[in-house]
């Protein structure tokens, strides 16, 4: 099993969006796909139309007396499971911090489920917290959505930063630009210079798009109810470049 | 490991409207009692994989290539539906053979059943496929119901029609449960259960579709498993083992010519070895002068089919040929392999030849019309006696023999001994095979057991040092060939050695083996069973 992050401590930044296109786009291709809704705001929860709520309470749930497994809900799609958000993950560091190895916390509840799924895609809240050294500690990839702008590059910097000081640098860290817009100079500009700096970002990137928005309106991932619109050739090859590069397989 | 997804609620069963309730009448009054939303209908493309003896169906699930719009998977579902389905997406042309897959659920699941036999179609359809999806008040989809319309396709067709020409296969109402829903899914299905517009039915498409077409799935089956009456005349046993057997060789036969995977050759030589002993063991029971003539011909077959089947058998082994060396020398053996799929390609060649040869075509032709005659009995010695009289004698005199001369094998004996030993049990394990429905069932199931895991040994024994012998021969016949590495002969000497070893060790093993097989209570066990009229 596979665990990759879509994470970055800025917000707004096309997060879930990425979280649920490729999770979907995972699915259709036989890998057998958990989302886990990190983020209290249950975005993604929401575009699977899932009703945002843990039977039992999330508290209970991060602390291991709920079983995960209970929890997760198909969505409409085949091979596609979430485990639904709920409004106590605000306080989810709370929760963690009453625990022994809350670094660890996570990855704990998420290996029972390791034969279950091939892929799971945690779609995180935004800040560096308890909470996101939980997720770097679980997840062997970190996709970082990174638009191109210099505000976005300094919170990329103090990403790779607190990875190196808490020694996390053995994770994968994947930027890719997002919610790019070729009209603006500084996002061309930005898209050109960055890669050579950081050799690990990706090819892929993802284009600013009414489309992206309009997921709000279908609640489904535009892979699916816009398959061939450019967002959703743009999450194809996202979702490509991540495959092999993580060189991740369906087992 | 294999790991399954734990399904929500058991099992899923299928659904069909009952006779003179129409499929919208039905969907009428579900939508009275549900809120559904329906999807656009769509063409599934079906083709149902297997290997020629339906590996996957007998071995717990039905593997089906799936075309639907862009989308090609291949979809693995279980007959228990507690197990969950396996798929694979991105396939544009299903791999023939399990190893051929990508490391992964799929092949995890599907190689072992169908180790070395090739996937073959077995039958297309083309499903109509409507979805409603159930849905709760956030309209989320909540439960999957899907009604499938399928036809067996023709396989001229190629649009995406339904076939009219083709029976269609009863309609199919599914329901597909979404995790974390069961109570959605209860309720579905008890409404379904309640209804009475439908009625459950099998949850296996691909047994409906063939049975649609009047034909039968697991159809094929190369086992001896005859029903014979103890006091029937023997020339009639004789001839449905031998019909069976000719009808076994005509399956197998375009199988072989292709080459499609080496078990259709191998239950080809497997029915002419058992052919040959039935024409020679079960002596006086079918005219002498005709006997006389079809051993000789099966022989002849039997010749002409062995140099493709040992290539097919080194082909086979060769990961385990390689394995067995030290890691550093296993990259010297690929020439080998390069040796062999050359010569099995001109071995199979001069099969073929021989397979459409004037002589092959008379043999079948002959043997055919021989076993249609109507006095087989009448014209040979032994014929029209009960088959328990000439079953038990003959049985009777092969175990004789066996154990005479197993008995006279000690540690100093020559190998030839142990072979002739080999082919004495073979004749004696075939004789069992054919009549062993006249003996009671709990009482010759040890006896067989017995003789085929003495037969492993000596099989083993003769095998290994026959590979050993072949291998060296090859080495020659490489270097005549042209340019084969000094790192490759040697590697190939380091096999020959592993092999000689080997068959020391089954040699070493042969009189535990035996006297497992020879000891007083199995002597006892064959006195019973055959020593007389048999214990029926």
């Amino acid at each position: 099993m596979n665990i990759v992050a879509v994470y970055n401590i800025k917000g707004g930044v096309g997060k879930t969006s990425a979280a649920v296109n490729i999770a979907h786009l995972a699915a259709q291709d036989g890998f057998r796909v958990l989302l886990w809704d990190l983020d209290p705001q249950a975005a993604s929860t929401y575009y699977f139309r899932v009703k945002p709520r843990i039977r039992g309470g999330g508290k209970k749930m991060i602390r291991g007396k709920l079983d995960l497994d209970d929890q997760i809900k198909g969505t409409d799609y085949e091979n596609l499971d979430l485990l639904p958000a709920d409004f106590s993950y605000r306080k989810m560091d709370v929760a963690l911090g009453d625990i022994k190895k809350p670094a660890l916390q996570l990855l704990k509840l998420l290996r029972p489920l390791s034969y279950e799924f091939d892929l799971v895609v945690l779609d995180c809240p935004p800040s560096i917290s308890l909470v996101s050294e939980n997720i770097f500690h679980a997840a062997s990839a970190l996709l970082v959505p990174t638009i191109p702008t210099t505000l976005s590059i300094r919170t990329y910097q103090q990403l790779l930063k607190f990875l190196k000081e808490n020694k996390l640098d053995r994770i994968d860290v994947l930027p890719f630009f997002s919610m790019a817009d070729r009209r603006k100079s500084m996002h061309v500009e930005i898209m050109r210079q960055l890669p050579k700096k950081y050799r690990n970002f990706m090819d892929a990137w993802i284009p600013y798009a009414s489309d992206v928005e309009r997921m709000g309106l279908h609640r489904e991932p535009v892979t699916a109810f816009a398959p061939n619109a450019i967002a959703a050739r743009a999450y194809q090859r996202l979702w490509n470049e991540v495959a092999e590069r993580l060189s991740l397989q369906p087992m | 490991m294999i790991s399954r997804r734990k399904p929500t609620i058991n099992p899923d069963t299928a659904f069909s409207p009952v006779a003179g309730v129409s499929l919208e009448q039905f969907l009428g009054e579900l939508g009275h009692r549900f809120d559904f939303s329906e999807e656009r209908p769509a063409y599934i493309d079906r083709t149902y994989l297997d290997s020629f003896d339906w590996r996957l169906f007998e071995g717990g699930g039905t593997l089906c290539f799936e075309r639907e719009s862009h989308a090609r998977r291949l979809v693995w579902t279980p007959h228990d539906s507690r197990q969950g389905r396996v798929m694979l997406g991105r396939v544009n042309k299903p791999p023939r053979f399990g190893w051929d897959y990508p490391p992964g659920a799929m092949r995890s699941t599907i190689g072992p059943l169908l180790e070395m036999r090739a996937l073959l179609p077995r039958i297309d359809l083309v499903t109509r496929v409507r979805t409603l999806r159930l849905l709760d008040d956030e309209r989320k989809t909540v439960v999957r119901l899907r009604v499938e319309e399928s036809r067996p396709r023709r396989a001229e067709r190629d649009d995406d029609e339904l076939n009219q020409e083709q029976p269609p296969v009863a309609v199919r109402i599914v329901t597909l449960p979404v995790r974390g829903y069961d109570d959605e899914l209860a309720d579905l299905r008890k409404w379904l259960y309640d209804s009475d517009r439908v009625t459950p039915r099998t949850p296996c498409l691909l047994e409906e579709a063939i049975n649609a077409t009047g034909g039968r799935v697991a159809d094929y089956s190369s086992k001896l498993d005859f029903e014979f009456d103890p006091d029937m005349p023997a020339a009639e046993a004789v001839r449905e083992i031998h019909r069976f057997l000719l009808g076994v060789m005509e399956q197998n036969l375009f199988g072989v010519r292709e080459d499609i995977d080496s078990e259709f050759l191998h239950d080809f030589r497997v029915a002419i070895r058992r052919t040959r002993s039935a024409l020679t063991q079960v002596k006086g029971v079918l005219p002498a002068s005709a006997t006389d003539h079809f051993k000789e011909r099966f022989a002849w077959l039997g010749q002409v089919t062995g140099p493709t089947r040992d290539m097919h058998v080194y082909l086979l082994g060769f990961d385990d040929y390689r394995d067995s060396l030290p890691r550093q020398y296993q990259g010297d053996l690929e020439p080998l392999r390069a040796f062999l799929i050359a010569h099995q390609k001109l071995e199979h060649g001069q099969l073929v030849e021989r397979l459409a040869s004037p002589e092959f075509e008379e043999l079948i032709r002959q043997w055919r019309d021989f076993l249609a005659r109507t006095d087989l009995g009448a014209r040979s010695k032994h014929g029209d006696k009960p088959l328990i009289e000439v079953a038990s004698k003959r049985i009777r005199e092969m175990a004789q023999r066996v154990f005479e001369e197993g008995d006279a094998i000690d540690d100093r004996s020559p190998p030839e001994d142990l072979h002739e030993l080999r082919k004495s049990c073979k004749k004696l394990r075939y004789l069992m095979e054919f009549f062993q429905s006249i003996y009671p069932a709990n009482k010759i199931g040890g006896p067989i057991r017995e003789i085929k895991r003495l037969l492993d040994n000596l099989g083993d024994y003769q095998d290994l040092e026959v590979q050993a012998g072949k291998l060296r021969h090859f080495a020659h016949q490489m270097v005549e060939e042209g340019a084969t590495p000094a790192d490759t002969l040697l590697a190939m000497g380091m096999l020959v050695d592993g092999l000689l070893r080997r068959q020391q060790q089954k040699r070493g093993e042969f009189s535990e083996r035996y006297a497992r097989f020879a000891d007083t209570e199995n002597r006892q066990r064959f006195q019973a069973l055959f020593g007389n009229r048999g214990g029926k």
